[in-house]
């Protein structure tokens, strides 16, 4: 039963899915209108940015090198700014959008040229980044919000398509899928596992590490622009602080989600899931008229928990293998 | 027993910190051609007045940083001590008490903040990201929604009293980073957390007790958080809701423009103070030559990232030379060895 129960746990998966059970179990022992299957598909809605970022966030951090991008907020909200200028001055709103990708890879490649192709500690390069992007877009707009985007633009965060949120349909599904193949069947995938696990090893091995690096950071850039259109959509404005507090989301569902912040050991399906726990977790409380506020504190927690609990299965596990190690070499020994 | 024929090592301010230095005095002495309301006594005092609480976090700071961690959680660890004080203010306790309580309360944060990471081995940036975001979340629900103003002005005079006719905050920092700078250069304590900073597990085979020495340096930090927050109080006699918000990136940015190194090991509070004083200067001039406030933060952020590139480039230098050095001293060996042997 023991030896059920840590196999049970060890494997995130299960782990994840029965926090996700037990989040939506308590959820609608508090609130008498959490269980609807309708009231959940508008919740993901609230998840659907957070999901984008996350998903960078975790191939981040999987790469190893202390990676880790504090400056996702700040893009957000640069690109989003951006965007809500390049809309003003009576550009196509879907031209627009694909401006705000590519302004938010651009943003991202600056994180990459400094940490991957320079070699500077990644916390303090995108901690400054994280401060000038912020910086910039709240310069750009005096503070204030730019609205006066079309009509149309409404229809991705409000709308549904065959009954479900658009933005989940149409971009956090599709995205999810292109990341989960990239990363289960095509060597790049396999690339940044192996700079995650063990980068000399990699770069002995004729993988050129920093390039896996940088083209992460670039596609967590993008990742982030898409989700500040998103962000704009929702709002239907561009706000200069919207992304304020999504790096530490991101790091939050990343780590969550099985992610080891050392690198090399994580699957996107435990952020999906982790966002799935996050996102039902803060409407859960906001449904049952806890203060919002206190998001932050539970979200505090988790992080801090979900950590201890990963380097406590971490360390099971090494002692598990060295014990298997050690058999195998006692019976080649006896042979 | 005294070994004569090893010479005391007494580490000095390396190139790096005079570096900081230089740039803060050009920095000044441009602000004062530019402006002519930069060299008087009444500006200078307020650019001190305004970073006396930033430049004591910073020292704890730096005393992290050097041991290879990093705090995210100062800005709402101040904030909780804060609205303690501010509490105590209105309960009109006696004020050394006060002082007792906000240095204790901000010890036990940093005590939690040590434990955290030494004991399940969380990386600091996270735990103390998590922490942060707790605080955070108690400041909110401690405050309210409320401000609190209009507080009695009892630590007033720590920041806006004057001396025989010297602004109060000179002598605060003098005393803090002398006894630091003394802490951390003369005493075994002060060179292990260097010792822990430069490679943990050197110093772990050396006899030092690294987790003893990483739950001091957040220890301190505490405590020194709790200390600026009587002066953060004293300052504004108001404690408003997004209190430190950009503290901790301020007091990093400072550390790091002031040459420690952040992979720990390097860097001294001398080059602290030059590096708080810098970005003090500069916010001040900012506003002085009429430019939106708002760009302070994006030009603290280029500086952050300016002064990392300058460690990398003075780092590999060093490397460079000590390895050309190390394979001169290598032919010259064995040159000897050769004629020698023929």
């Amino acid at each position: 039963m023991k030896n059920f129960l840590t196999r049970l746990l060890s494997n995130r998966m299960y782990f994840l899915l029965i926090l996700l059970v037990l989040v939506i179990i308590v959820m609608s022992l508090i609130s008498p209108y959490f269980l609807n299957l309708y009231n959940i598909s508008t919740m993901t809605r609230f998840g659907a940015v957070l999901a984008l970022v996350g998903m960078g966030e975790s191939l981040v951090i999987l790469a190893g090198g202390a990676g880790i991008d504090l400056s996702i907020g700040a893009i957000i909200s640069l690109s989003g700014v951006l965007f809500g200028f390049m809309v003003k001055f009576g550009l196509n709103v879907w031209l627009a959008a694909i401006g705000t990708i590519i302004v938010g890879a651009i943003l991202g490649s600056i994180n990459g040229v400094t940490v991957a192709l320079l070699g500077l500690p990644p916390l303090i390069v995108t901690l400054g980044t994280m401060y000038a992007y912020g910086a910039i877009s709240l310069v750009m707009t005096k503070g204030r919000p730019i609205s006066g985007f079309p009509e149309e633009l409404s229809f991705l965060a409000n709308g549904n398509v065959l009954g479900l949120p658009t933005q989940i349909i149409l971009v956090v599904v599709p995205a999810f899928s292109i990341l989960q193949l990239i990363m289960e069947k095509t060597s790049f995938g396999r690339w940044v596992y192996l700079v995650g696990v063990n980068a000399e090893a990699a770069q002995f091995s004729g993988i050129q590490v920093k390039k896996v690096r940088f083209s992460l950071y670039v596609l967590n850039g993008l990742l982030a622009g898409l989700g500040a259109i998103i962000m704009s959509s929702w709002f239907m404005a561009s706000r200069p602080d919207i992304g304020d507090g999504m790096e530490l989301s991101a790091i939050t569902v990343a780590v969550l989600g099985g992610f080891d912040i050392f690198g090399g050991v994580g699957n996107l399906i435990g952020t999906i899931l982790s966002v799935l726990i996050v996102t039902l977790l803060a409407s859960g409380l906001q449904l049952a008229n806890i203060n919002t506020i206190w998001q932050l504190a539970v979200l505090g927690l988790i992080l801090l928990g979900s950590i201890t609990i990963n380097q406590l299965f971490a360390q099971v596990t090494a002692e598990k293998k060295q014990h298997i190690i050690v058999k195998k070499g006692e019976q080649l020994w006896k042979k | 027993m005294k070994n004569f024929y090893t010479k005391r090592y007494i580490p000095k301010p390396s190139r790096r910190e005079y570096f900081t230095i230089f740039l803060l005095i050009t920095e000044i002495i441009i602000f004062s051609i530019v402006s002519k309301y930069f060299l008087t006594f009444k500006n200078l005092e307020t650019v001190l007045r305004n970073s006396t609480d930033l430049a004591v976090v910073s020292i704890g700071m730096t005393m992290v940083i050097l041991m290879g961690g990093i705090d995210l959680s100062v800005g709402s660890a101040l904030g909780v001590v804060a609205i303690f004080v501010g509490w105590m203010l209105q309960a009109n306790l006696n004020p050394i008490l006060i002082g007792i309580v906000a240095i204790f309360s901000g010890t036990v944060i940093g005590a939690i903040n040590g434990l955290l990471i030494t004991k399940t081995r969380i990386p600091a940036i996270i735990a103390t990201l998590g922490t942060s975001n707790i605080l955070r979340a108690l400041i909110f629900g401690m405050m309210g929604g409320n401000w609190l103003t209009g507080l009695p002005q009892v630590f007033t005079t720590l920041t806006k009293g004057i001396l025989l006719g010297i602004p109060i905050p000179v002598f605060i920092l003098t005393v803090f980073y002398v006894v630091f700078w003394f802490f951390l250069t003369y005493t075994s304590i002060g060179r292990h957390i260097y010792a822990v900073g430069n490679s943990s597990e050197a110093s772990l085979l050396s006899g030092i007790h690294i987790d003893r020495t990483r739950i001091l340096a957040f220890v301190l930090l505490g405590s020194l958080v709790g200390f600026s927050a009587l002066i953060y109080v004293g300052r504004l006699a108001s404690v408003e809701i997004t209190v430190g918000l950009y503290l901790p990136i301020s007091s990093i940015a400072a550390v790091i423009i002031g040459g420690t190194s952040i992979t720990g090991g390097k860097g001294s509070v001398v080059g602290t103070l030059a590096g708080v004083l810098f970005i003090a200067v500069l916010k001040n001039g900012i506003v002085l030559l009429g430019i939106s406030s708002l760009w302070e933060r994006a030009v603290v952020g280029m500086l952050i990232i300016v002064s990392v590139l300058v460690d990398l480039i003075f780092s590999r230098r060093a490397e460079k030379m000590r390895r050309e050095q190390l394979f001169f001293q290598r032919t010259q060996f064995l040159k000897q060895n050769i004629q020698e042997r023929t």
